[in-house]
């Protein structure tokens, strides 16, 4: 019924947005890529463009959790944190090449995860975002008080990679575009490992999961582990963030396994749109773009970012980019 | 394969805190047939019920599926050997087409952790769920989403997710729950066609509407076994007669 | 040399107690709120911060501590009550995460409005001079103002205990943590006992900031840690649980105090530890019932 009297009214011009809608669906992994290609020509500073980048894979690792699954975590940061620190010991205490401490990265993440997860996944509902915050907290504390691997409270200094060695190219990692481009280069491919994820058996079975746990385990479906598979597949996207994280900053701060930024994911996440492709970036780009303008006028830019994201869970729960999508539906 | 036993239990209870649910229940179901649970509000049917496709585990007592003890395994398990239930409020993927339902269940008996190839290069679920959806009448509903179907759609839907899963044992519960008479008489003419080919467990709370097409009835009564038998001795048993003539007094 | 392991023991395990007790209040709250709303709150940790800031604004204009004993759960309780009726409410129905996305949210906007107010930078707050000083307790002498945390505490829970046990308000509130349905069975207007539990739980997380205060001192952030640590006590009493939230407290407490005297550098983390054997051998906490979990 509501389908049925939506398309006999609508406007050209809302026809038109559907088509591109859902042309963007079916492409949505090129339409980023190109998207990412061109964005630095726009962006103001490239710092914040590679800043957007790198937190909106963060939210979108987290994404997987909480849109996809439906299980909301508070405790990313670990995966994240993990990420760079382990990015940044492979650099800094072992003088490993970029690639090989960008894969350590990943690891931390997934091994966070899977440390994480395995507990965390023996509470369910509502106690999940409370036992994933209090085991994240403990890896905070783990890795604050191992201060000759992590620098502790100062944070591990000194992961300097200058240039990037690839196939007999040496690319200028100080240059700032080369220096996007090149973390663009592995988000892009991210953004194809989760389209393809999405599109495969696991990613129906993660959507059903969501969408009624009972049907799920009536139909044969081991729901723990399928929880656990995607906590693990979450930490490897949130890990890759973390591990670019530390070769952008060349320094990998103690609050990135902070509380806050498990709360930042999170944010993100439900400003964008949660449970969609592109609203995690959205919500990266509109969360660090409002810090950015707002941190102009006063310090306090995080009253306005509270308050936008307190006015979203109230009045728009799907988020920018999950509403535009709904306004084009009905 | 008629007449061997598929499913049996020895001697099964459920506790619920200090709440006998159900008390030392034994029978066993023939292979290729349709039995029938009946019993008045509170006989312990569900609880029965649930304990039979693994959605509790019994606080006593034993489950065996094909000879095989199966008591305590969890439910997913006894998915994939083959038993499968619907629910008696309806349990769906409600946001996923009807088609996409009947597909996921199916994929889970080929693959649920392969991450890598397209779905939709499964061909074979697709063809499948599309003949399934065919099959229930449901052929026309087949993209729209399951929260947008009728009621008796619905219902209908539930039995397709059901039969995806290709149950050797399919466990129903009170499928016809909140259908009109004609949806009713529908329902029960797409049972007696599945169990042309697989076993059907029923639960119903109405013993008028199972008599005619079950060829077994088990009754419950306060948790216990009260009777057994073909449907013709039901319907002339005497216990059973005076616990439902009992019910109809309130 | 034994009798001072075994004083030194004792004082660390009275020093547990005080700490316990303020886990234990914060808890409480945390699990009051939860059992009866099924509202996770975000924002107890701010709360607690919150109770502290206003406590050191009353002692700062003159308003003695005892008065500001009073005055600042009242204050922290009716705030509790506006963001009830205002924020939450229209949240009611719509998931188990938006209450808590929302508290979230808040806790965010609290932290930095206390920064507007009173700065970065925290501040320390002087023990009222009746309770400066130590008594000996047996074991060794003790800080007076620690006795005094455990002592609040104990009349606290008193109060608590009498208001649930005899009251008809306390009835309700039993009656609904076990079962809501049967709440809603009686007909009792249950939208103005959550307000109301709500109310006591932040009520609750205020008072501990104040008692907090003069042993910490006070920053904006000193609610972060402290929530996870709430929630540590919460996982491990058993959710819901009262009885689990007053045990497990003091229980984390004293795991707290007893590995900083033997390992300081781990003392933070002990709890967490505590918690995942807590996870692994009973997931739904000491006094948690398993029902709650699925």
């Amino acid at each position: 019924m509501l389908l049925g009297s939506a398309t006999s009214v609508a406007p050209d011009t809302s026809e038109r947005m559907r088509g591109f809608l859902s042309f963007a669906q079916r492409r949505r992994a090129w339409l980023a890529a190109l998207f990412l290609i061109l964005f630095p020509l726009v962006a103001p500073f490239k710092a914040l463009a590679a800043m957007i980048l790198i937190y909106g894979l963060y939210a979108l690792g987290f994404n997987i959790l909480f849109g996809y699954l439906g299980l909301l975590s508070f405790g990313h940061s670990a995966l994240f944190g993990t990420g760079a620190y382990f990015c940044g010991i492979a650099i800094t205490h072992f003088g490993l090449p970029w690639w090989a401490a960008l894969a350590l990265g990943v690891l931390g993440g997934v091994l966070a995860a899977a440390a994480i997860g395995a507990l965390a996944i023996r509470t369910l509902g509502i106690y999940f975002a409370m036992v994933t915050l209090a085991l994240s907290q403990c890896l905070y504390y783990l890795f604050y008080e191992a201060t000759d691997w992590t620098g502790g409270e100062n944070g591990l200094t000194g992961v300097n990679v200058k240039t990037i060695n690839l196939f007999g190219f040496h690319l200028d990692f100080v240059n700032p575009i080369v220096h996007y481009y090149v973390i663009a280069a592995f988000v892009i491919v991210a953004l194809f490992a989760l389209s393809r994820i999405l599109a495969s058996p696991f990613g129906a079975v993660i959507e059903g999961v969501r969408e009624s746990e009972a049907r799920a385990r009536a139909s044969g479906i081991d729901v723990a582990r399928v929880r656990f598979v995607t906590f693990v597949v979450s930490g490897a996207f949130c890990g890759l963030a973390g591990a670019l994280l530390a070769l952008h900053l060349s320094i990998v701060p103690i609050e990135t396994m902070h509380y806050d930024t498990s709360g930042l994911a999170v944010m993100m996440c439900l400003l964008g749109g949660m449970g969609t492709f592109f609203g995690p970036f959205i919500g990266a780009a509109i969360f660090l773009l409002l810090e950015n303008l707002v941190s102009l006028y006063t310090v306090h830019w995080q009253l306005i970012v509270g308050a936008a994201f307190i006015a979203c869970v109230l009045f728009f729960p799907r988020g920018v980019w999950g509403t535009i999508l709904q306004r084009s539906r009905t | 394969m008629s007449g061997d036993i598929i499913l049996r239990t020895h001697n099964v209870s459920k506790r619920f805190g200090r709440l006998n649910a159900l008390n030392g229940v034994s029978a066993e179901f023939r292979r290729n047939v349709i039995t029938s649970i009946i019993g008045p509000n509170g006989a312990g049917k569900s609880t029965y019920f649930n304990l039979l496709c693994g959605a509790l585990r019994p606080s006593s007592g034993r489950i065996e599926f094909e000879g095989r003890d199966v008591t305590g395994l969890p439910q997913h398990r006894f998915a994939h050997m083959g038993i499968v239930k619907s629910f008696q409020i309806t349990t769906l993927f409600p946001q996923l087409s009807a088609h996409e339902n009947v597909r996921l269940a199916a994929q889970t008996r080929v693959t649920v952790f392969d991450m890598w190839r397209p779905r939709a290069s499964l061909k074979m679920l697709n063809e499948q769920a599309d003949f399934i959806l065919e099959r229930v009448g449901l052929g026309h509903r087949r993209d729209r989403p399951a929260a947008l179907l009728a009621h008796g759609e619905q219902r209908a839907l539930e039995i397709a997710v059901a039969l995806a899963s290709e149950p050797k044992l399919l466990l129903l519960d009170e499928p016809t729950a909140g259908m009109s008479p004609q949806e009713t008489r529908e329902m029960m003419d797409l049972i007696v066609r599945l169990a042309a080919e697989r076993t059907i467990i029923l639960v119903e709370h109405k013993m008028k509407l199972v008599l005619g097409i079950s060829d077994w009835l088990i009754v419950l009564h306060h948790g216990e076994l009260l009777a057994e038998g073909a449907p013709d001795d039901i319907k002339r048993n005497e216990l059973v007669k005076r616990v439902y003539l009992g019910q109809r007094d309130h | 040399m034994a009798d001072l392991t075994l004083q030194l023991l004792g004082l660390q395990l009275f020093t547990g107690i005080a700490l316990g007790a303020l886990y234990v209040l914060l808890a409480i709250g945390l699990s009051l709120i939860f059992g009866m709303l099924t509202v996770v709150n975000f924002a107890h940790g701010a709360f607690y911060m919150l109770g502290a800031y206003v406590g050191l604004w009353l002692l700062m204009h003159g308003v003695n501590f005892w008065t500001a004993l009073i005055l600042v759960p009242l204050a922290i309780g009716a705030l509790g009550l506006l963001v009830e009726r205002t924020l939450i409410r229209p949240l009611y129905g719509r998931g188990l995460d938006y209450p808590l996305l929302l508290t979230f949210g808040l806790s965010y906007m609290i932290v930095e409005l206390v920064r507007v107010f009173f700065g970065n930078t925290g501040y320390p707050v002087d023990t009222p001079d009746v309770l400066q000083g130590a008594v000996d307790i047996g074991v060794g002498y003790f800080p007076l103002y620690r006795l005094f945390v455990i002592a609040a505490t104990v009349v606290v829970l008193v109060g608590l205990w009498l208001f649930l046990e005899r009251t008809s308000f306390g009835l309700i509130v039993r009656a609904g943590a076990r079962d809501p349905e049967i709440v809603r069975i009686l007909g009792v207007n249950i939208a103005r006992v959550w307000l109301i539990v709500f109310g006591i739980g932040t009520g609750l997380a205020g008072l501990a900031g104040l008692l907090a205060a003069p042993l910490q001192g006070v920053i904006p952030e000193m609610g972060g840690p402290i929530l996870a640590e709430s929630f540590v006590v919460t996982v491990v009493g058993g959710m819901g649980s009262l009885l689990g939230a007053v045990v497990a407290g003091l229980l984390v407490g004293v795991v707290v105090s007893m590995t900083s005297l033997f390992a300081p550098e781990m003392s933070r983390v002990a709890i967490f530890a505590l918690m995942a054997i807590v996870l692994l051998l009973r997931p739904q906490g000491f006094f948690g019932r398993a029902g709650l979990m699925s």
